[in-house]
């Protein structure tokens, strides 16, 4: 991490001085410090941090400073259960499309407070202004909708954490992602707004990759490419087990 | 310590799972079940998707069955030829239970069915055990011998395609074992069940066989339908998680073993007084979760439906 945040402030010093005839608009780099994260056999969930540096910073008031990470995009399917004949009953449902499978966004102040909702909702700042792409539903889809958000935050896929951006000093600042455990595998994307005034004056985008490694990607592929030679394995396994068990307890005769 | 399960893609305490198999093990290793009825819901309870958790279990009950299959073999007591056919009856049945499970995994109504049809089965069965052992045990009591072979089915023996099974001293029709395979088949499928605690009862009650024979033939027939529904749910649903299925099977073929021990000391309308107990108990549980009010109305997944 140390080398990382080297190497981004000796970028830093270059892009000051490549751009010194350039527009003096507040600007911002930042940076995260691993790209790719690995999913071993002992894999618990990490955490990364994410890094950066305000350019010909202006006053502090009027500034926010928010960390998104976003998952692959996923479909959510909701659905409620009525109780039918005494029993619960899956019955209408939702399908909310081109929604992110984990979010998590850090930010200097709390979400309300950084910009107007039609800024949020453009750039995607905050979970309440989170859009999907597609919305299949043939009821009112709002209640399955608060429902999807409630069950993304209580599985800890979706969280807000205003005030969690440190600064170490004016202009240099930093905060600590969490990636829990069951997070789905793919391209995240690590996206850094530098807001004034309730606008976005900022914006920088870094590709995280998540992905199983070693034997557990092995053994992932092989469920998936060549899934009867998989299920072969795992019946053979099962009976040799039980062979070697059976031997081994057997009683003198 | 955890342990990263590549297919349900998420960790577990290793330990947990190994001490589920023991557990489970032990118990089928007991009543000579499978156990399967146990483990999913079981998984279930602890987190795995059920989906991987009913195809997992299947390697579950492979391996404790195989351990109690060679036992059985050594003994001679195995009726091949019945297993042979209750087996074809079973494939047909399998294929058609993959594909329903595959079919209710798209309605999204997998957890009902699953539930549902455990209740009612457990149910059933569990009440028949318990009433049988009960009337059995009271005999026992009163000193008069119970009578062990009761009236035979009239009608299984006026149907056709009459077979001879030497080892099981019967001459009987094939669509009875077929129809039995066949049925427990599909419902191994959708349960992720061997069906030893359908398959049992019913060769000695239906189908009359001697009870020697019984357990040994059994699970050499589960040991073929869960071996076959293992390659089918891992080709068609790639719900298998073989790091699952390695803790689960190392446990279950240690706890079968033990569970076997353990089972001899008692006699056998005592076993299946305290199968019938937890068959029930198992059933009760399930049937709570049916008609209790959940906590949230809605849930949600995530992914492909």
């Amino acid at each position: 991490m140390k080398r990382a945040l080297f190497g981004l402030l000796v970028s830093m010093g270059l892009g000051v001085t490549g751009m010194a005839g350039a527009a003096r608009a507040e600007d911002l780099v930042s940076g995260i410090s691993q790209d790719i994260i690995e999913i071993t056999s002992n894999y618990t969930g990490t955490d990364i941090v994410v890094f950066g540096a305000i350019e010909r910073a202006e006053k502090a008031e009027g500034r926010a400073i928010a960390v998104v990470v976003r998952g692959p995009n996923t479909l959510l399917t909701v659905r409620r259960r009525d109780r039918v004949a005494g029993i619960w009953v899956n019955r209408d449902s939702a399908k909310f499309d081109g929604m992110p499978s984990y979010y998590y966004l850090a930010s200097t102040e709390p979400v309300d407070r950084i910009a107007p909702p039609r800024v949020l909702t453009r750039h995607g700042v905050g979970i309440e202004h989170l859009q999907p792409g597609a919305v299949g539903s043939h009821h009112d889809a709002r209640p399955f909708r608060e429902a999807a958000l409630r069950h993304l935050q209580e599985d800890g896929l979706y969280k807000e954490a205003p005030g969690t951006i440190d600064f170490l000093s004016e202009t240099l600042f930093r905060t600590r992602v969490p990636v829990p455990a069951a997070v789905a595998r793919g391209q995240y994307n690590v996206e850094v707004y530098l807001f004034r005034d309730g606008e976005v004056v900022s914006a920088q985008s870094t590709p995280l990759f998540i992905d199983q490694t070693g034997i557990e990607r092995r053994l992932f592929n092989l469920a998936n490419n060549a899934p009867l030679a998989y299920g072969l394995i795992c019946v053979f396994m099962a009976m040799l087990l039980g062979w070697i068990s059976s031997v081994l307890f057997r009683r003198p005769a | 310590m955890e342990i990263y399960l590549p297919v349900a893609e998420m960790s577990v305490y290793w330990l947990v799972m190994i001490g589920l198999g023991l557990g489970v093990g032990f118990l089928s290793g007991m009543f000579g079940v499978g156990g399967g009825f146990l483990m999913t819901p079981l998984l279930v309870f602890s987190g795995i998707p059920s989906t991987v958790a009913v195809a997992t279990t299947l390697s579950h009950v492979t391996a404790s069955s195989m351990s109690g299959a060679l036992a059985q073999w050594r003994k001679g007591a195995i009726d091949f030829t019945m297993a042979g056919v209750m087996v074809a009856g079973g494939l047909v049945g399998t294929v058609l239970g993959v594909w329903l499970f595959a079919l209710m995994r798209r309605q999204g109504q997998m957890d009902l069915i699953v539930s549902l049809t455990y209740v009612i089965m457990l149910g059933s069965i569990g009440t028949i055990m318990l009433r049988e052992s009960l009337t059995t045990l009271k005999a026992y009591r009163s000193g008069v011998a119970p009578s062990s072979r009761p009236v035979n089915h009239v009608w299984i023996h006026r149907l056709p395609l009459k077979m001879r099974f030497r080892q099981s001293r019967l001459y009987i029709s094939v669509i009875p074992p077929i129809a039995l395979g066949f049925f427990v088949g599909a419902l191994g499928a959708i349960m992720g069940i061997g069906g030893g605690f359908i398959i049992v009862p019913a060769m000695i009650y239906l189908l009359r066989m001697p009870t020697n024979v019984v357990m040994g033939t059994s699970l050499v027939q589960i040991i073929a339908l869960t071996a076959v529904t293992t390659v089918l749910q891992a080709t068609s649903n790639h719900s298998v998680d073989i790091v699952l299925a390695l803790l689960l099977v190392i446990g279950g073929v240690v706890g079968a073993q033990l569970g076997v021990r353990a089972g001899s000391k008692l006699r056998g309308e005592q076993l299946r007084l305290l199968l019938a107990v937890v068959v029930l108990s198992v059933c009760l549980g399930l049937l709570w979760g049916l008609v209790a009010n959940p906590r949230d109305v809605y849930s949600l997944t995530l992914g492909a439906p």
